[in-house]
């Protein structure tokens, strides 16, 4: 049955830092919702049995990661500004998630390719070119069809060390997607005598096929 | 005061949410700005303890004080618990990360006696000693609450303090007594003395206790002239002019009841007679409509919940239910949020208000006739009949609803074979309804759930003096139930028999028990009430490290016996519950509060000695009925 209601599309770009990178994906959608209904936000549901608020999120974050770049669109039946929007639901988050634009329209999440991390090791290996020159790079990796050796050297599109962070640019998104703790698992396993230790994660921003940033 | 460092391990364990903290309407206060600090105790994981509504109440009326500020601590789950003893981090506060032996207080609740080994393994983390002796001047006072502290003798050697009844007005009191002491500046057992004159405490190192050969009890008395002979509990009387949290926190993970609460009323008037709730908890007392619909408006705007749900004994019994579902329904519509309605009973169970609440959203039903045979439930006190039964659920089978479950128990006193077979004859009478009635869907199959747990005798209830049924006894009635089901649409599920005898030790248990579950806990014993962590091997021994009987605790007692309990005065009189015993020796059932008064003794508990069932409004009306018509 076709949605003959008149809803409205924004997307807003939000950040998650602090003790918010614990919160799971499914978490975050409940938080999400509960949210904007805390925002009085007028906030469109689906027409089902159990009707829920109508979202959608980019790219799930892993648990333990920050980001600044995540991505949420949202309808609404009606057409608040997009300041008003970030206020009230800024007003209402809990510690460590905060609204940092609202957009108007469509976002451009389907176009999406790839995504940098920033990784902060305990300990930075001294050089990754004979990890990044290798032609097949096998680690075990959890797939929709469980734990599977797989080759991820063609998901690593670069890696580049500065001042005490390695910053990781991977394929991303529902069709190709490599998360940096795999790659530092790789790291691990492949560079001779390296133990990364603790690492710190961070989505810093996603990109589409042309490496045109997503926001 | 020092804070610890757990960002290394959140990262490995399973649900860092549990430990995280941060979540929406936590109370964020400056440790150094307050002159009390309490850490609330659930002694079970974040998501069963930040269900309890108790835990909500006492941490909103603790932090409304300046001068405290009250923080949440929970039992770490087996992943955690080994990171923070290979880390060397002691058990901390979800708020500020302060390690709990930092606290001047560590309130716990007890709300099932399957927790103990948890407050043990809760107070080892912290690097405070198991026992009340134990704790040197600068030890947070240990202390005590919630239903299981009724009968407070197996851990009398382990809390320094306990809190009788409802805690809202006490609490603050301890506070106050608190700063008083300080400023005094007096020993720690200065304080217990000063808090033992208070109405509601117990200090049980002020007692002396005494056994006879047999190994039943002979005296217990006060040892200091602070101690009160007798203990009697603190209610609330009117709970419209006492405080409800504006606020829930909203955790981040799913946790057990995930929504906003709304506490309809206090008390039972229905006296089941194998239900400790309903006795402890007397007299009956009801919150408003306009209170409940103001306290839901607050709730649902501070925390974004999508459901409401009624908290109470038996939801059904609040004599202006139509007209609280009408104000809540109206706003549970306009804001698109469910409402949930546990503990209806099945004999006032309406179709109207079922269909209303089936246009926001439909919840499962259940229903518990708790008993199979008629006599069984005339045993009980349950004064539910199978036409009442059978009317509610054909009421849902033509509502819509497909699936039913049905809570019994067995094991009960004065219980035969046939009662227990009456259960599975009972559920296929309910399987026959859905397809004698010509509304349901027959392309669809009923499912029939019955969910049977083991009877356990509890203080201060009718049966306080019954025998338990042993594991054998208790496996042996299990499968003859099981045998007797011969219908495919009914699933059955029952409770692990050594759970339930374990947990009858411990609710009637004695002073003798304190070592038991110090060496239980020695062993490993913990999350006890988790079956994957539950090691009745474990337990066996240390019975017998004891040199402790446990079938002494199971026995069936007589009536001239001192129970370790007797010393708490819940309104509700020994003497009430002897002839409710004697009456359910004969399957003879006593009508209701507010059919007719039954003397039970809790109208003592209230201003003037008049029950509050006189106060209602409905009551008042009847008895203008009566009068006028002579």
């Amino acid at each position: 049955m076709a949605d003959e209601r008149i809803l409205y599309d924004y997307y807003l770009i939000y950040e998650k830092t602090g003790a918010a990178k614990y919160i799971s994906h499914l978490d975050f959608v409940r938080t999400y919702n509960r949210a904007m209904r805390r925002a009085g936000l007028p906030v469109a549901f689906s027409e089902g049995f159990n009707p829920h608020p109508l979202l959608g999120f980019a790219l799930p974050l892993s648990v333990g990661y920050t980001s600044e770049c995540e991505l949420l669109e949202l309808r609404l039946t009606g057409a608040p500004a997009e300041a008003e929007i970030r206020d009230r639901l800024n007003a209402v988050m809990p510690g460590g998630i905060k609204i940092l634009s609202v957009h108007r329209g469509k976002s451009r999440m389907k176009k999406l390719r790839y995504a940098l991390y920033y990784v902060t090791p305990e300990h930075m290996p001294g050089s990754v070119d004979a990890f990044l020159q290798m032609e097949h790079t096998v680690i075990d990796k959890k797939t929709k069809s469980g734990i599977k050796d797989a080759d991820i050297r063609p998901d690593i599109k670069e890696i580049r060390l500065t001042d005490g962070r390695m910053e990781m640019l991977l394929s991303a998104g529902s069709d190709k997607n490599l998360k940096p703790d795999v790659v530092v698992r790789a790291m691990n396993k492949y560079i001779p005598g390296y133990d990364s230790g603790d690492c710190e994660y961070h989505r810093a921003a996603i990109y589409d096929e042309n490496m045109e940033v997503i926001n | 005061m020092s804070t610890v460092n757990i960002d290394k391990i959140l990262k490995r364990v399973q649900k860092p949410t549990r430990y995280s903290g941060g979540e929406l309407n936590s109370v964020v206060k400056d440790p150094g700005g307050v002159s009390i600090r309490y850490a609330f105790v659930f002694p079970d994981t974040y998501e069963v303890g930040m269900s309890h509504l108790g835990m909500k109440i006492l941490y909103h009326c603790l932090n409304q004080r300046p001068d405290t500020y009250c923080e949440r601590v929970f039992a770490p789950w087996v992943d955690m618990e080994e990171e923070l003893r290979r880390e060397n981090i002691p058990l901390f506060s979800i708020e500020t990360r302060t390690p709990v032996n930092e606290f001047d207080f560590v309130g716990v609740t007890l709300q099932y006696e399957m927790s103990y080994t948890n407050v043990l393994n809760i107070l080892d983390l912290a690097g405070i000693p198991l026992l009340s002796r134990d704790r040197g001047e600068d030890a947070p006072f240990v202390n005590a609450g919630g239903p299981c502290a009724y009968n407070p003798e197996p851990l009398a050697e382990i809390f320094d303090f306990f809190t009788m009844g409802e805690g809202e007005e006490v609490i603050g009191e301890l506070m106050d007594a608190y700063n008083e002491w300080k400023a005094e500046g007096g020993k720690r057992i200065d304080y217990l003395k000063k808090i033992a004159k208070i109405e509601g405490i117990y200090v049980p190192c002020l007692y002396d206790v005494e056994y006879n050969a047999d190994g039943t009890l002979k005296s217990m008395v006060p040892n200091c002239p602070e101690a009160k002979p007798r203990v009697r509990k603190r209610i609330i009387e009117n709970l419209d002019e006492i405080v409800y949290p504006d606020k829930f926190i909203v955790p981040f993970m799913d946790i057990v009841h995930d929504r906003a609460s709304l506490e309809v009323f206090r008390g039972c008037i229905r006296g089941c007679r194998f239900c400790q709730a309903g006795m402890i908890y007397r007299p009956v007392r009801e919150k408003s409509p306009g209170r409940l619909t103001s306290d839901a408006e607050k709730l649902l705007a501070s925390t974004g919940y999508e459901e409401i749900s009624l908290s109470s004994l038996s939801t059904s019994d609040y004599t202006r239910f139509e007209e609280l579902a009408d104000k809540l329904l109206a706003l549970t519509e306009k804001e698109k949020v469910g409402l949930s309605l546990p503990s209806l009973r099945v004999d006032n169970f309406g179709l109207s208000l079922m269909e209303r609440v089936q246009k926001v959203r439909k919840s499962g039903l259940t229903f518990a006739p708790e008993a199979g045979s008629q006599r069984m439930r005339d045993v009980i006190n349950k004064n539910v009949s199978e036409e009442d039964l059978m009317r509610s659920v054909g009421l849902a089978f033509d509502g819509g609803w497909q699936t039913v479950k049905l809570y019994f128990m067995i094991g009960l006193p004065y219980e035969t074979d046939e009662d227990v077979a009456g259960i599975a004859r009972l559920a296929e009478k309910v399987v026959e309804l859905y397809y004698a009635s010509d509304k349901t869907n027959k392309r669809r199959a009923p499912s029939v759930n019955i969910s049977v747990a083991g009877f356990v005798p509890k203080p201060f209830t009718p049966f306080q003096w019954a025998g338990q049924n042993d594991m054998e006894t208790l496996s042996r009635k299990q499968k003859l139930l099981k045998a007797e089901i011969r219908n495919r649409h009914i699933k059955y599920s029952y409770h692990q028999s050594d759970i339930s005898v374990l947990e009858g030790i411990f609710a009637r248990g004695d002073r003798k028990l304190n070592r038991v579950l110090v060496r239980a806990f020695e062993l490993g014993c913990k999350l006890d009430g988790w079956s994957e962590c539950f090691d009745m091997d474990r337990w066996r021994r240390a019975f017998a490290d004891c040199g402790i009987e446990p079938d002494f605790y199971t026995r069936e007692r007589s009536y001239d016996e001192l129970f370790p309990w007797d010393f708490v005065d819940i309104g509700v009189t020994k003497d009430f519950m002897m002839r409710e015993n004697e009456r359910a020796k004969a399957a003879v059932t006593t009508p209701h509060c507010r059919l007719q008064c039954s003397a039970c003794g809790a109208a003592d508990l209230c201003a003037g000695g008049r029950c509050s069932v006189y106060k209602e409004e409905s009551s008042l009306n009847k008895i203008k009925e009566l009068k006028e018509n002579g």
